[in-house]
This record gives C-alpha cells, structure tokens and sequence, in this order.
C-alpha cells in the first residue's frame, strides 16, 4: 500500500485489476467491444458491478455500499482506463451516486441507492438546466442507462430527478463517436410527463457546481489508469523490439521519451490523489487541476506510446488507437482543459481581475 | 500547542524589527542579500531550538512528524522567512551523519547545525566529474592520524559561507568508479583550502571552485570506511530528495504569489495567455507538494517509492518556467535594471537556468528515471576511452 491509500483500497485495486485483465484476455476487449456495434458490455457489468460488488465502491455502508469514498472510486476508475472496459461506472458510481448522496432526500436515498450499490440499476447525468429545449446531447452512458438523471434550475438553485429509462415520450439516441468504447447519446424528454419525473433533491448553485467539478477526479483517475497502460505497452514493446542489433529500449532517444512519459503520469497521480484528499473548501480547485492535467497527460503519452511503437503504433489491429480515442474524448468530456485553467485563473486574481 | 501553532507564535515575535529587510530574500540567486544579518537569524532560530526539529530526539531534535515538518516549513514561508544559510547542514548533512556518523562525530558536529553557528557544504562535482559523478579525480591519503587531501571540486554551492565541507575523494590507489571513495568531513578555514567563487548568469555567485592542496583532515574526520564513500554520497543525495523539498516548495510558493501580484498590478492578469500559464504554474506547485507527501510517506514507511525520481527534475524545470513566466508578466519592465541591479525577478529568471543542471542534469534525471524506475536497459559505459568529437 502506498500513501494516500490503505490496505482495503489494495485489495480493491487487485480485485478490479485481476477481473478487468481476465476479462479482457489481455487487451482484446476494446476490440471486441468495437465488433459488437454497442458500446456497453452488459456480462461484463453483471460481474463487476453486482457479483464483484463494484458498483457500491463509493456509497455508505447504510445503503449496502462498501463506504471506500472517492480513494476507492478512484481506484477502480483507474483499472478501468487501463483495460477501456465499457461500463457505465464514471456516470452510476461516479457523478449520479454523489448527487443522490449529496443532495438527494431521505426516500430518494432510500429508493436508490442500494440498487446502485448492488448492481441493479445503471444510471446517466444528464445537465437539463443548462438545455433550452428539453434536450441534451452526448449524455454520457445514457444510452445503456436504467436511470436518467436530469438537473433543473428553479427559482434558486438547481433541483435533481430521476427518470426511468421506460418512462413514456423518453428519446434515447444513441451517437456514434470517435471513441467506440464509451456509449453517448442524445435525450430528449420533452414528451415525458411530470408524473414521469421522480423527485430526487435540491442543491443550490454552488453546491452544484461543486458537485459536478467533484466528479472530475474520477475521470482523471480513469484518465491515469490509460496512460500507465499505454506507458506499460510501450516499455514492452521497447524491451523486445530489435534494430540495430540491440533493444530499442536501450536508445536514449527512447529512455528518455519514456521518462518523460512516466514524469507526466506520476503527476498527474499526484494532482489526483491530492484532489480525492483535498478537504471541502479546497476540493473544486484540487478537482479542476486534477482533470485538467491528467487529461492533457493522458493525450500526450497515448501519443507517445503511438510513436514509440513505430509503424505498428498506427494500424487498428493494435490496440492503443483505442486509448488515443478514448484520450481525445476525455479532454473534451467535461470541457476542456483550458477552461478549467482558466477558472482556476478566476480564482488565482478574483473573478474580475 | 501543535508544533505548528508554536513555531508561527515565535515566528510572528521574533521575525520583525531589525530581521524586517530578510523578508522574502536570499533565496536562490539572491544568495548575496544581507549576509551578516542572515547569519544572526539563523543563530536566532538556533538559540530558539527551531533548527533540527525533523531531528530524532536523542541528538537533539524534536522527532517532528511529517505533518509537523510540512507545517513547521509553511509557517516559515507564510511568515516570509529568508533563505535558509544553513539548510545543507540541517536538511543533507545532520541525516547522514545521524544515520552512518559514529556517536562522536554526531557530538562533534550536530551542536554548531544546530545552534546555527557552523555551516556546511557539499563537494562533490569535480571539473572532470559533472554528470558522470563518480569520475573524481581528487585524491586522499593517510598520513599518520591525518587524511591529505588534493584535488579541485566545483559547483560548490555556499563554500564562500560555510565552515565545512563534506566530499568525496579517491583512497585507494588506482581505484576507478564508485570504488576506493572516502567520504570526507573538511574544515574549510585552513591553509590547504582556496575558495573561488563563480560568477553567474545572475551576477551574483552562489557556486564555487574549492581547491585542496594538501588539506588536512582528523583521520576520524570520514563517515563510513574506506571504499564506502559512494555509499554514503548517494544516502546523503536520498535526503536531498526528502524533507528538504518542502522548504523549497514554500520558497516557490513565495515567488509564485508575487508574481501574481505584480500581474494583478500591472495588468498581465488581462492577458489570457498569461492567466493559463499562472493556473499551470499553480496547478504545478500543488503536484509538488503531494509528490513530496507521497515520498516522504513512502520513506517513513521504509519503503522507495517510484515517484520520488521525479520530483527534482519536476521542480527544476518548473522553476525554469516560472522564470520565464515572470519575464513575460513584467512586459518591457524586464529589460530595465531597477537602480543598475538585477531585481528579484531578473534574478530568479537567470538563476533558474541552472535549476535544470546542477544536482543532476534533466537529462541525467531521465537517464535514472528510465533505469530505475522503469526498469529500462543502463547508459553503455565508456570504459575510459575518450572518443574524439573533432574526427
């Protein structure tokens, strides 16, 4: 165990690791998962989330979580951007699970929670308040969703509900992107009734904001997890490849591309942890410059892997295009990161510098 | 009373009044600042028990927790504490010597650190040995119950102001490599000894040349054996990378803000480009300080952790960084010498161009990240041949 995490998020990290690895027969999943035309791996969710008991990673134990906080989601974020597994987890046991936590009523909690901590339902965030129209595109997950969680602005703030995926007038559309290991899609609920809406809390702006910028650190994690893979794949790769009679690896034009590979991704640990430690006040800044660095880290060396590899770097049949894809998508996932340094800018000289 | 608590009580009673001008200053490339009064406040945080508190308590410290020292080092920042004179002492050399010295070199020289009266520094570049350290050249043997020394080391930081060296020298005749080194414990105030300083970029000159011609040390004056001073040269250079990162950290933290303030002044915080490079260079001291937490956790536990062979080329070309950053948030302002002298900031803009050389190239850095902690195949050695670059 390394600091700051403990003996149970080892034992998470193992887990999560030695399922994702053997699942995947050592990196075939993105492929298969591309062949398959669906961007969600349903058997492999049955396992991970309900029998493996992922899904509760980040919930209390009072709704039958395993009460490990976002260390423990950050652990499993990883192995997941190490393996590009197409689980809907960054949305379920991500940004819904924090909402329903955070702001969601006594019956909300009760009335979800646990079937997200077993596994049951899957869920998608969808930002409402900010949709003119009743619709939102690029919905992360929702097309596999069970759940779809909607923001709202009211007079105040911002209120949260939940609708069922089988709600009537529901449109689910899904998208075909770049990245074909992670499912987006549109939503529409301008024909579904208010009775279809089930009420899940109240949160003001702020808290909102907060929120939301607190969900960051678990992309950044997953964001880590890719690179370390990509870093992996091409230390491996170095280590066998023959030219000029010797280990590519032993070129210093090499070593030193590597390095800098690995000096990118260990800070990018560092900004994430920090930000999963961070205490209240300090938590948005922490999550903005985590996102917003490993993010970046993660394009840059999926990058780097693809030109160390040489030709083979390139073609489909190896698979770190996939993690170059699933990179690019996550720099633009909750923004990009220019924004988030610029935010971070506003706070550095007060908003109105 | 936390430690923390404690030590900014003293800091706000005792850093005042005559000790006002150190504000900020001595940092590096403003090592010339007030020599006379930086030396009177370390004694002043020596007579106080303020240095050696990450010391274990049997030789005088205060056993402080790692929470203590990170607080012990950001009250000292927030406070606006000078550069500290005597850090090599306290930080690199009181650990080795608690760690490898015999109790009596620990009686012998942990008092002076401690009362902020005896200052120490670090030979061990030679001319002929820079990145490929363990070329050195300087020679010691034994004569009677005394080491003679000669040789010539270089980029000795703050010799100009300390009272000892501690270097490594060839003892074994005919020895080459990290074999047949001697770690030694140098008083630098005798004939034997010369001090040159090295002007820098910056204008001011925190580096030496120190010159040996038949110096003399106690021949108990060696921490370790014959033979063991690669050992204890790379333990020392391990601390390097410990608590005493966090210090630094606050020195940055310090140059960071004044930097924003100038931009909010003179209206660079506008400029968007600017603000980007300000939040990543924020986002760029927040890495560091948990990169040092996780070390240093890492250390305590008794465990190496990986992480930590970032951390200097890291800082270093962060530093470098801000440098240029603070050029360009001056504008045109940073052309113009302020009274004929380099500022602060002209200052840290020269000064950090050796921030990526000394104690390890960035591209040594990346030489041992990729063999140590990626486990990547080592440099081929040259095997004493030298290969002519001119054909």
């Amino acid at each position: 165990m390394s600091y700051p995490f403990t003996d149970d998020h080892d034992m998470i990290r193992d887990a999560a690791r030695g399922f994702l690895q053997a699942w995947y027969e050592g990196g075939k999943g993105p492929e298969r998962i591309y062949q398959s035309g669906t961007a969600y791996d349903a058997a492999a969710w049955k396992s991970f989330a309900q029998e493996l008991g992922m899904a509760g990673i980040a919930i209390d134990e009072d709704y039958g979580g395993a009460g490990l906080g976002q260390l423990g989601r950050i652990v499993v974020m990883e192995e997941l951007g190490a393996s590009l597994c197409a689980m809907p987890f960054l949305t379920t046991c991500g940004i819904v699970t924090d909402i329903i936590q955070t702001a969601g009523e006594p019956i909300a909690k009760n009335r979800f929670l646990k079937k997200i901590a077993s596994g049951e339902i899957k869920a998608a965030y969808c930002d409402g308040h900010e949709a003119r129209d009743k619709k939102v595109t690029h919905v992360a997950h929702a097309a596999e969703a069970d759940l779809i969680v909607l923001s709202r602005r009211v007079e105040d703030g911002i209120d949260y509900f939940a609708i069922d995926k089988r709600a009537q007038g529901l449109v689910i559309t899904p998208e075909k992107t770049l990245d074909p290991t992670r499912g987006f899609a549109s939503v529409d609920w301008s024909q579904v009734t208010d009775n279809d809406l089930q009420t899940i809390g109240y949160g003001s702006e702020d808290r909102h904001e907060k929120l939301i910028t607190q969900s960051f650190i678990a992309l950044a994690a997953e964001s880590i997890g890719g690179a370390q893979k990509c870093l992996d794949m091409t230390l491996e790769y170095a280590a066998q490849r023959v030219q000029f009679g010797r280990p590519i690896a032993s070129f210093q034009a090499v070593k030193h591309r590597c390095a800098d590979m690995f000096i990118l991704i260990e800070a990018a640990r560092s900004a994430t942890y920090a930000a999963a430690i961070a205490p209240p006040v300090e938590k948005s800044e922490a999550a903005l410059i985590a996102k917003a660095y490993a993010t970046d880290a993660f394009f840059k060396v999926a990058g780097d892997a693809i030109q160390m590899h040489g030709g083979i770097g390139f073609t489909w049949e190896y698979p770190l295009h996939f993690f170059f894809k699933r990179a690019r998508a996550n720099r633009s996932m909750f923004g990009r990161s220019s924004r988030d340094y610029d935010r971070l800018a506003d706070s550095i000289f007060g908003a109105h510098a | 009373m936390t430690l923390r608590d404690e030590f900014s009580a003293w800091m706000s009673a005792n850093f005042c009044g005559e000790f006002e001008p150190l504000r900020g200053r001595a940092t590096p490339g403003d090592e010339d600042a007030f020599p006379g009064l930086r030396l009177k406040w370390e004694r002043k945080m020596g007579e106080a028990g303020w240095i050696g508190v990450g010391w274990p308590a049997e030789v005088g410290g205060h056993g402080a927790t790692l929470d203590e020292l990170v607080g012990f080092n950001e009250e000292y920042a927030k406070h606006g504490g000078p550069g500290r004179a005597g850090h090599i002492g306290e930080t690199l050399f009181a650990p080795t010597v608690i760690a490898y010295g015999t109790k009596a070199q620990q009686d012998k020289y942990l008092p002076g650190i401690k009362a902020g009266t005896e200052f120490w520094c670090q030979g061990y570049s030679e001319p002929g040995a820079g990145s490929d350290l363990s070329n050195i050249k300087t020679k010691a043997r034994l004569e009677g119950d005394q080491w003679i020394v000669d040789g010539q080391k270089i980029w000795t930081s703050l010799a100009m102001d300390s009272d000892y060296v501690f270097t490594i020298a060839r003892a074994e005749v005919g020895s080459v490599g990290r074999h047949g080194l001697v770690f030694l414990l140098i008083k630098l105030n005798q004939k034997g000894v010369e001090i040159r300083p090295i002007k820098q970029m910056s204008g001011t000159a925190e580096f030496n040349e120190v010159y040996f011609t038949e110096a003399v040390c106690h021949k108990e004056d060696i921490i370790g054996g014959v033979g063991d001073g690669w050992k204890i040269a790379m333990a020392l250079l391990g601390f390097e990378r410990g608590a005493s990162t966090l210090g630094q950290q606050m020195t940055f933290a310090n140059e960071f803000e004044h930097i924003v303030a100038l931009a909010k002044k003179n209206g660079a915080a506008q400029d968007p480009h600017i603000r980007q490079r300000i939040a990543k260079a924020y986002a760029g001291l927040k890495i560091m300080r948990m990169t040092a937490l996780r070390t240093l956790e890492a250390a305590q536990a008794g465990e190496v952790s990986k992480e930590g062979y970032i951390s200097k080329i890291f800082w270093a070309t962060w530093h470098r960084d801000l440098g240029e950053l603070a050029m360009d948030v001056m504008g045109a302002d940073a052309e113009v010498l302020e009274g004929g002298e380099y500022g602060k900031l002209q200052k840290l803009f020269l000064f950090s161009r050796s921030d990526t050389i000394y104690a390890g190239t960035n591209q040594i850095q990346r030489n041992i990240i990729s063999e140590r902690a990626l486990g990547m195949p080592k440099e081929p050695r040259g095997g004493g041949t030298v290969v002519s670059g001119h054909g």
